[in-house]
């Protein structure tokens, strides 16, 4: 028998990660909830193990050491709560299991494609391959008929044509679809969704539905100069969850146990996102999470009501290597803020990693390394993300980020660095926040759980949140603009509202941080520069609150864009140079 | 994901899964006894096709297409073949670029399906079948020691061992491999290089075991031919010590070699199986909790690769 809400004083929450299955106890403590105790043990998806609970047992026993109290017993979590043992409630989220394998076939890379590999990045997949005309006079079937045979994708995702317009290429690529299932076993056929031209459904469905299963949802390009995004989002999702997640080894366990249905964690990450907006609901900002965990990248941003999710395909463990085929070494070299000998060691580090993503840096060059990839891949998951955001007045500037404030950082990738300040400079040089914004990190990687516990008590994930389960980095101002080294960008008075008072200057080129302490308020009275703009127009200032966090008060003044200089000399000088500025 | 511990293990019981790439049909059941190169599971590769356009060949209209077909579903055809003509002089015709079978016409145009290729599995060691799953494979039991590697090229192979390395530091170069290594599973100690490699495939050697391999060297060995499995991972890493020590002493015996990789999505991970004419040795618990005295190996520098005993234990759990 299950308690109800009311009644959920104790709350155990299971997060399944592709390399760390994470369990917290979340617990009424007098009025508010809060972390009691956590455990992390390796993800048990794989053999030996093969069954995803059993992590989670073994999380399970760490807790009941740590805690003194029976969690489980005779095979079986014990919850509801019986006197001092076991939980009033258990959820689980995962992000362990395969991405869906996804063909997409389409007819224009720049718009009908593209969408619909920003849409298939709203759940987690994996695109193996693009099929399209790509400028040849015959329809090339053979070819996407071999490539879709020979892939065996769990979906094929079919686009093309706006709505009413061309249909006679699109059920071209039908057919091949067709022909190629026609030609897999029964239980290998991938399942069509079709979100192409609306006007000619009825003939893809006609085609397609004696061979396989094909679902039809909204076009994603319906008409030249819109995108239409979240059907196909959520159609992708529904069959991740029932085709992976439920059919999961040892899902059936952890659903047996739960309140709730199993959830993907990048959904339950977006609804904190989702909080944080509403907690202010400012329509000239935004809120963005980044959970860069160990083999995807979670980007959910929420403007104006609206929330989108962006799983990027790669993260800080499984990877890189691919990352670094697709874009050079050179573009993670860049970060490194000394002269690496060979560059194969580099290939090395990386693939070592891959092959064991349970280790840690050792050394310095490896730390440094992680954290190239760690800025690299935040920027690449903000490329694919960017486009499907509809920001309004947060967009101030078409090519740089949207204002975000708060931007929350989660994963293992970034909050287990040795240094908060390291961690604040990944973001500022991989997210390139503008305007004024207040960088949260989720150092106990809570955030995607308390997601979780949002769907059956929503007043413990609040309260959880409000009683500083994310750690302030601090108040990140980024003037936009560009000037010489050296120029003044921003003059600004701070008045600390425990008293005292200072006037500084930020100069082009560098990070200035000022004391603010985590919880401290000052109000700032800022005057940019007539060519550097902090929100407010290009040399326009006002007065704004701050609250301080562990870095402090930080002005990136290093421009947006962000550039680094071309000599590698200078570079290098400059990276450490930011690198002793933020204390990293 | 591979779990955070290798076996390196001179008797053990070991279990070997043996899956068909997709699905087949299972040629033994359990109980039977298979040998390295009995095969316990057939199917098929997809097999090659080709769309022929008759329409667009012949220069007809969809609607006349069949007039001129000279072929019937499912019917055989060999290369060259007429498939489809529109007789008189000029008419034209339209040949099977491949032999095959038709199996599909439609929308003024032939299916033609080549004859699939047989893909069969061998059972890699001698053992005993201890469970089957229709379709998808079998589990193989047999005694001997067992390795487990960190990267492999892909291959598989059976073949007697052959310890070439002097010590688990010395590099495996071309001047060692001479011809008495044709047919044999060399073991090197701590990287290669091109040359080996080229000398290798020259020589026609059975499979490589080495302690580490460059990254750059990662398409090279991925095209060689034959398994090669880098025990310790990428880079100019020496083989460990236990593992060198291991192969050492079983210099001369057949081994299984398997250099299949899966490293993100069910944690295939390469391995070194040497039967022996045993019936001791106890399975691995992939459980057992690292305690005081446990062997445990370095992974990173500066001491990577190297190996001892745990002398003290931390009471928080280690961080991934």
């Amino acid at each position: 028998m299950m308690a109800d809400e009311q009644s959920i004083e104790s709350i155990l929450i299971a997060d399944c990660g592709a390399v760390i299955t994470k369990l917290l106890l979340l617990e009424r403590v007098e009025a508010s909830y809060r972390f009691v105790a956590q455990a992390e043990t390796l993800t048990t998806i794989n053999p030996p193990w093969s069954d995803i609970s059993a992590g989670v047992v073994h999380a399970i026993e760490e807790i009941e050491e740590i805690t003194g109290r029976a969690l489980y017993m005779r095979g079986q979590l014990i919850t509801p709560r019986e006197g001092p043992n076991g939980v009033d409630a258990f959820v689980a989220i995962l992000s362990a299991p395969e991405p869906l394998r996804v063909v997409i076939a389409g007819l224009v890379r720049e718009m009908s494609l593209e969408s619909a590999y920003r849409a298939a990045s709203g759940a987690y997949t994996r695109t193996e391959a693009m099929l399209s005309r790509e400028g040849s006079l015959h329809s090339p079937q053979e070819t996407w008929a071999r490539s879709v045979r020979d892939l065996a994708p769990d979906v094929v995702l079919l686009v093309g044509g706006i709505d009413g317009g061309a249909s006679r290429p699109v059920m071209e690529l039908a057919e091949a679809i067709a022909l190629a299932a026609s030609m897999l076993e029964e239980d290998q056929r991938p399942r069509v969704l079709y979100a192409g031209n609306a006007q000619i459904r009825p003939n893809v469905t006609k085609l397609i539905s004696d061979i396989t299963s094909v679902e039809v949802v909204d076009n994603v390009h319906p008409t030249a100069d819109t995108e239409h995004l979240g059907p196909t989002q959520r159609a992708l999702e529904t069959i991740y969850v029932n085709k992976r997640l439920n059919s999961t080894p040892g899902a059936d366990t952890l659903r047996l146990w739960s309140r709730s249905e199993l959830l993907p964690t990048a959904t339950a990450f977006s609804r904190i996102v989702d909080f944080l907006w509403y907690r202010e609901r400012n329509t000239d900002r935004g809120a963005l999470g980044i959970d860069l965990g160990a083999a995807t990248t979670s980007v959910a941003a929420t403007f104006n009501e609206r929330s989108y999710v962006t799983i990027y395909e790669q993260g800080i463990a499984y990877g890189p290597t691919d990352w670094v085929e697709e874009h050079g070494v050179d573009r993670l070299l860049r970060w490194i803020p000394e002269e690496v000998e060979d560059p194969q060691d580099i290939f090395d580090l990386l693939y070592n990693r891959e092959l064991r993503p349970w280790t840690i840096p050792q050394e310095p060059q490896e730390l440094l390394m992680e954290q190239a990839v760690a800025r690299e891949i935040l920027h690449s998951a903000l490329d694919v993300a960017h486009p499907t955001w509809n920001a309004g007045k947060a967009q101030q500037y078409p090519t740089l980020m949207p204002r975000f404030d708060p931007i929350l950082i989660s994963g293992g990738g970034i909050v287990h660095l040795p240094r908060p300040g390291q961690a604040l400079l990944i973001v500022l040089d991989g997210v390139q926040p503008v305007g004024i914004s207040t960088i949260l990190l989720d150092i106990n990687r809570a955030a995607p759980a308390l997601g979780a516990v949002a769907g059956i008590k929503p007043l413990a994930a609040a309260s959880a949140l409000e009683a500083g389960t994310l750690v302030s980095l601090g108040t990140v101002i980024s003037p936009v603009g560009k000037a010489r080294p050296g120029d003044t960008v921003l003059k600004m008075h701070i008045a600390y509202e425990d008293g005292g008072d200072l006037d500084v200057e930020a100069r082009y080129g560098e990070i200035e941080i000022w004391p603010l302490l985590p919880g401290q308020k000052a109000t700032l009275k800022l005057k940019p520069t007539r060519r550097f703009d902090v929100g407010m127009g290009p040399g326009r200032g006002g007065k704004i609150q701050a609250i301080g966090g562990v870095v402090g008060l930080v002005v990136d003044a290093r421009g947006r864009p962000l550039s680094l200089p071309d000599d590698p000399d200078h570079r290098r000088r400059r990276l450490n140079r930011w690198i002793w500025d933020v204390g990293g | 994901m591979y779990v955070p511990y290798s076996i390196v293990n001179p008797l053990t019981i070991v279990q070997i899964a043996r899956r068909l790439p997709r699905p087949g049909d299972i040629l033994v059941g359990v109980g039977d006894t298979v040998e390295p190169a009995h095969i316990v599971a057939q199917t098929v590769r997809p097999a090659d096709f080709r769309i022929i356009n008759v329409a667009r060949e012949l220069n007809v209209p969809l609607k006349k297409v069949k007039n001129y077909i000279k072929v019937e579903q499912g019917e055989r055809v060999s290369e060259g073949d007429v498939l489809a003509a529109r007789g008189g002089l000029s008419g034209g015709s339209c040949r099977a670029p491949i032999g095959g079978t038709i199996v599909g016409s439609g929308r003024g145009r032939l299916l033609l399906e080549a004859d699939p290729q047989p893909i069969r599995l061998n059972a890699l060691v001698p053992g005993v079948v201890v469970d089957t799953r229709p379709s998808e494979g079998v589990l193989i039991e047999t005694v001997g020691a067992y390795i487990q590697a960190a990267w492999g090229n892909g291959l598989e192979a059976y073949g007697p061992l052959r310890v070439i390395a002097r010590a688990p530091r010395h590099p495996l170069r071309p001047k060692h491999i001479d011809p008495a290594s044709q047919g044999t599973i060399l073991v090197g100690g701590a990287r290669l290089d091109e040359e080996t490699i080229e000398r290798a495939i020259e020589m026609q050697v059975r499979g490589i075991i080495v302690g580490g391999l460059p990254s750059r060297l990662l398409s090279l060995a991925e095209g060689a031919g034959f398994p090669i499995v880098a025990t310790e991972g990428i880079g100019k890493t020496p083989m460990s010590k236990a593992t060198f020590d291991l192969l050492r002493s079983l210099d001369g015996r057949d081994v299984a070699l398997s250099a299949q990789l899966r490293p993100r999505w069910g944690a295939k991970r390469p391995y070194i199986v040497v039967p022996m004419p045993s019936e001791a040795g106890t399975p691995v618990d992939p459980d057992a909790p690292i305690v005081v005295g446990s062997r445990v190996r370095a992974l990173a520098p500066p001491a990577r690769s190297s190996i001892s005993r745990r002398g003290c234990l931390n009471s928080r759990p280690a961080r991934g």
